[in-house]
């Protein structure tokens, strides 16, 4: 009895006691608090939904059903009632994608295509767009319409993508329509990838749902070793770094020295790499543990040396989904060397303006565009050596690039991009100053350059360390990964450090 | 058979298995990574007063330690110039009482166009750069009138961030500051900052240049001031666009004032055989309406205020007259582990008395502590420390008759900081859940400016209902509170 009343004791010490309002706060949608992978809400539900899932695996249809309610409730929990609209696209484009593949007259087939894209196109421009286009037409015309009070559902962008892929490749007769509406909503809502990318091809993804469910060894294995390394970028890295250092210098640029602005712009470049690779590494290893295969996102991609192969290594679903999509059909390089460059500009112009409804994203688009089509250009003329020491000369110079086209992505405005710029211009060469700084932010720098040293480790090194891991006994793995929660909570739990007032 | 098993079991059980040991790593390992950073180096600003006077406190706190014989029963107000205004709660204290002389000023020049008013805006990083100060600054000239930035230093660790003055100046000037030198070679100047031009190979240079704002678009007047030394020799060189003029620097007063121009949009001053003159800084305005001075210093506690130089003071009262005192302190005073802050009442409360000599007649505004934002349990709320700080700041404004402005509770009160970096959008505060951002201090000046004209309103409405009007001339005899003929 004594026993009992002790480890009892000892669980509600663990586990803390949570009152009703606790409990309901875990179901009910807050604005707030979306349900990120990287919480131990979402631990507890995985777990429990977990449990259920692996019983369900044999079934199909009672597996469909169990994850789409799940997949449901996870889009509430982060934007509310939009789970409605989820559903709404989902029956809309099920029966289109339906009606393309029975139809046999070309005009028809031309035409419910065009009715999905507008719809498509047509939600995700009035939820995304609409303000952007209203404080353009007032600035142009002088006009003063009033903004409309629009809520963005969250991961509109992702899913919308992912329903064009599915509708277009049943359209360009690629891809059989699922054989029941279930099935498409489970690809459209599949909760791993639903708010954050990467983006899944229908054509990946629709044939898994109908295979054998399975998860061996191997993918076991690589599934936990993505998802510790995506905590730690995620959790770790990127949110310590940038409410600690690089949100404030760009929230203010001027009252910070020109060594703190340099250091908040490369401090930038890694957070956003290890927030979004971060993610989609949890995502892809969620996936995995539940025997489905998700395409890659990112390969370390400031190691790339020239702008081109970036694209080839950063957010990889996306660039891949608009040069197969948006590239290709606007006519890729099939209409003249002109044409080409002018797809090639539009279509980065677009996928700028796809990250956010701002101008600062077409800029930023505009930009890699822009040295997309130079080194396109300059590519057919010049042959550079290829040897280590052009390479390293050329990631440098190609990050220093992306770098810099990043200020205009975060800065939340022109003018601050650009004051960030001129401070970064008044620096002048004084280690001594620069390494008082580095004492004053010694977590925050820490965290930056293990940041940059783990992207750019050989991956000979990375492939040691997974068959390290691999190595290790279940329980030794059960370990680590409790120990990586643990970074991420006590990390999480360091309070925003205090101002630093330097004076020179 | 058993080798073609999926993974599906053993996955839960790793998961299961590592969701228990987290368990117990939360409460055997440290609850936090990271900690604070505290490091010493010349370079950060600390106020040393500060540090001096918690680590002094914290020998007498025990003998003392829980003492407080403050009642907070009613306020009852003596009568200034026969009007008094009702007694106020405890809680909701804004002692419009004490500024009385203040809106009488403001009165006189509302209604007979006579006179200026001149406010000094003390405080710390929270007015960096002119933040909450220029749109303060803006509202009473919109309503009352009046042009120029007022008094700006010589160099400025904010400069780079103001845009109500461009202001830049070379690095081999020579800088002492209130908050961490105790006796400078001279006297401080009202920004409680004194500047030497003791280069002899280059001369140190300073320039303005007018910013944007609507009553801020000129420099008007502009005057440079400085201190008492024996060195008559030095120059001042003024560049305003082509012509260049040089001047002499007499310094013979505690208090020099050399007025340079009428109306510019940008002067460049260099200083030649200036060693050992203290510079103290330039004035811009128009000598109309009202003019905000705005004394910040990143890092500042207030208390390094009780170092001025009374009779120096008294030279500046002389020639700017202020009218009313902001003081705006508290951020640098939250994070020192004890929520007893007797001490900070008591030593502020000597702090406002020593401004009462430095600068006779004028009356004191107190304004509290914003909301600050701490984590606790992965939650930001608002720090443990904020509550007990602004009372204590509450405490001393009414023990020393001073003002009263509440911006902890004006902001909302609890969790309200969260609420401003979290919930606004465009975000009113930084994400060290301390400072505001542009569109934050435009929102607390307009609520410090309304607080301000309410008490304004009330004092003309009670003015009105005066039967006899004192016969009044502007002059600081009005502005001295006489004492109360009868007392309740």
């Amino acid at each position: 009895m004594k026993l009992l009343s002790n480890s009892r004791q000892w669980l509600e010490t663990l586990v803390g006691n949570p009152t009703w309002e606790q409990v309901q706060s875990w179901f009910v949608f807050d604005p707030q608090k979306p349900l990120l992978f990287n919480s131990a809400l979402f631990l507890g539900l995985f777990l429990v939904f977990y449990f259920f899932y692996i019983l369900t695996q044999k079934t199909h249809r009672l597996r469909i059903a169990y994850v789409v309610a799940f997949s449901l409730f996870f889009y509430y929990k982060s934007s509310g009632i939009f789970f409605l609209l989820i559903i709404f696209s989902s029956v809309l484009d099920y029966a289109i994608a339906k009606l393309i593949y029975d139809e046999k007259d070309t005009f028809y087939r031309k035409f419910y295509l065009v009715v999905s894209l507008v719809v498509n196109l047509g939600l995700l421009g009035y939820f995304k767009y609409t303000n952007f286009f209203i404080d353009n037409t007032n600035l142009l015309f002088d006009r003063n319409f009033e903004f409309q009070d629009i809520i963005l559902p969250v991961g509109i962008s992702f899913y919308t993508f992912q329903t064009l892929s599915y509708t277009i490749d049943v359209y360009r007769k690629e891809l059989e329509p699922t054989k029941s509406f279930m099935d498409f909503l489970f690809f459209v809502s599949f909760f791993p990838q639903l708010v954050a990318g990467p983006i899944v091809r229908a054509s990946d993804f629709i044939p898994q749902i109908y295979k054998k469910l399975k998860l061996t060894k191997e993918e076991f294995n690589a599934a936990l070793f993505l998802i510790i390394g995506g905590l730690l970028k995620k959790a770790v890295i990127s949110d310590y770094i940038s409410i600690n250092f690089v949100d404030r210098v760009f929230d203010a640029p001027n009252s910070y020295s020109a060594f703190e602005n340099l250091m908040a712009s490369y401090g930038y470049a890694i957070q956003i790499y290890c927030d979004f690779s971060g993610y989609s590494d949890m995502a892809i290893g969620l996936a995995l543990l539940m025997g489905f295969w998700l395409p890659p996102n990112f390969r370390t991609p400031y190691q790339s040396a020239s702008v081109t192969e970036f694209w080839r290594r950063w957010h990889i679903s996306l660039s891949s989904w608009l040069r197969d999509y948006l590239y290709i059909s606007l006519g890729g390089n099939r209409k003249g060397k002109f044409r080409t460059y002018v797809n090639l500009f539009l279509t980065m112009l677009l996928g700028g303006l796809w990250h956010g409804a701002s101008w600062k994203f077409v800029f930023w688009g505009v930009l890699h565009g822009l040295a997309l089509a130079v080194e396109r250009y300059f590519g057919m003329f010049i042959k550079l050596p290829k040897n280590y020491f052009v390479r390293t000369i050329q990631i440098f110079l190609t990050f220093h690039f992306v770098a810099f086209c990043w200020l205009f992505f975060r800065a939340k405005d022109f003018p601050t991009a650009f004051e960030i710029m001129q401070n970064i211009g008044k620096i002048t060469f004084n280690p001594q100053q620069w390494m008082i700084i580095a004492q004053g932010y010694q977590n925050v720098f820490l965290l930056i350059a293990i940041g940059f040293v783990w992207h750019f480790l050989p991956h000979n090194f990375i492939k040691l360390l997974q068959k390290g891991f691999d190595a290790t006994p279940l329980i030794g793995k059960a370990v680590v990964l409790a120990f990586v929660y643990w970074i991420v909570y006590a990390t999480a739990s360091a309070g925003p450090q205090p101002f630093i007032y330097f004076q020179f | 058979m058993l080798a073609k098993a999926t993974y599906f079991f053993r996955t839960l059980a790793v998961i299961l298995l590592s969701a228990v040991f987290f368990l117990v790593f939360k409460s055997i390992l440290p609850k936090r990574i990271f900690s604070e950073t505290k490091i010493a180096s010349k370079h950060v600003t600390i106020d040393s007063i500060l540090l001096e006077t918690i680590s002094a406190e914290q020998e007498i706190s025990t003998a003392e330690n829980g003492v407080d014989s403050f009642s907070r029963k009613k306020i009852v107000f003596e009568q200034i110039d026969g009007i008094t205004f009702p007694a106020e709660e405890y809680e909701q204290y804004k002692g419009f009482q004490y500024l009385i002389p203040f809106y009488e000023k403001l009165y006189q020049m509302e209604t007979e166009q006579k006179g200026d008013v001149r406010i000094a805006y003390f405080g710390d990083s929270m007015t960096d750069g002119d933040m909450i100060v220029q749109d303060f600054r803006r509202a009473l000239q919109n309503q009352y009138g009046g042009k120029g930035v007022g008094f700006v230093p010589i160099t400025s660790e904010s400069a780079n961030s103001r845009s109500s003055v461009v202001h830049q100046f070379s690095p081999n000037w020579k800088t002492q500051s209130y908050l961490n030198v105790k006796r400078p070679l001279n006297p401080f100047g009202v920004n409680g900052h004194v500047f030497f031009a003791n280069d002899t190979v280059s001369q140190p240079w300073v320039s303005y240049k007018a910013g944007k704002g609507l009553h801020t678009s000129n420099l008007d007047n502009p005057t440079l001031f400085y201190g008492k030394s024996d060195n008559k020799n030095g120059e001042i060189i003024l560049k305003t666009g082509k012509d260049t003029l040089i001047k002499k620097l007499n310094p013979e007063k505690l208090v020099n004032a050399l007025s340079l121009s009428t109306s510019l949009k940008y002067l460049k001053a260099s200083f030649k055989k200036a060693d050992s003159i203290p510079i103290y800084g330039f004035n811009f305005d128009d000598g109309k309406g009202v003019h905000v001075d705005n004394f910040s210093n990143r890092g500042n506690s207030g208390l390094p205020i009780s170092t001025f130089n009374v009779n120096v003071m008294n030279q500046f009262q002389e020639r700017f007259d202020y009218d009313l005192i902001i003081l705006h302190y508290g951020t640098n005073v939250l994070n020192y582990g004890s929520y007893n802050y007797t001490w900070y009442e008591r030593k502020m409360n000597q702090v406002v008395n020593h401004l009462k000599a430095c600068f006779p007649g004028v009356t004191i505004m107190v304004i509290s502590t914003a909301d600050k934002a701490t984590k606790y349990d992965l939650e930001m709320k608002t720090d443990s420390a904020v509550v007990p700080l602004s009372l204590a700041q509450k405490k001393y404004a009414i023990q020393s008759k001073s003002g009263f402005f509440n911006l902890y509770e004006a902001m909302g009160g609890e969790g309200s900081m969260t609420k401003w970096v979290e919930e606004e959008v465009p975000a009113m505060a930084a994400k060290d859940y301390t400072h505001f951002s542009y569109r934050g201090a435009q929102k607390v000046a307009d609520l410090l400016y309304n607080q301000l004209q309410e008490g304004y309103v009330a004092y003309k409405n009670l003015r009105k209902r005066q039967k006899v009007v004192p016969a009044k001339t502007v002059s600081d005899s009005v502005l001295t509170p006489k004492k109360p003929e009868h007392e309740k």
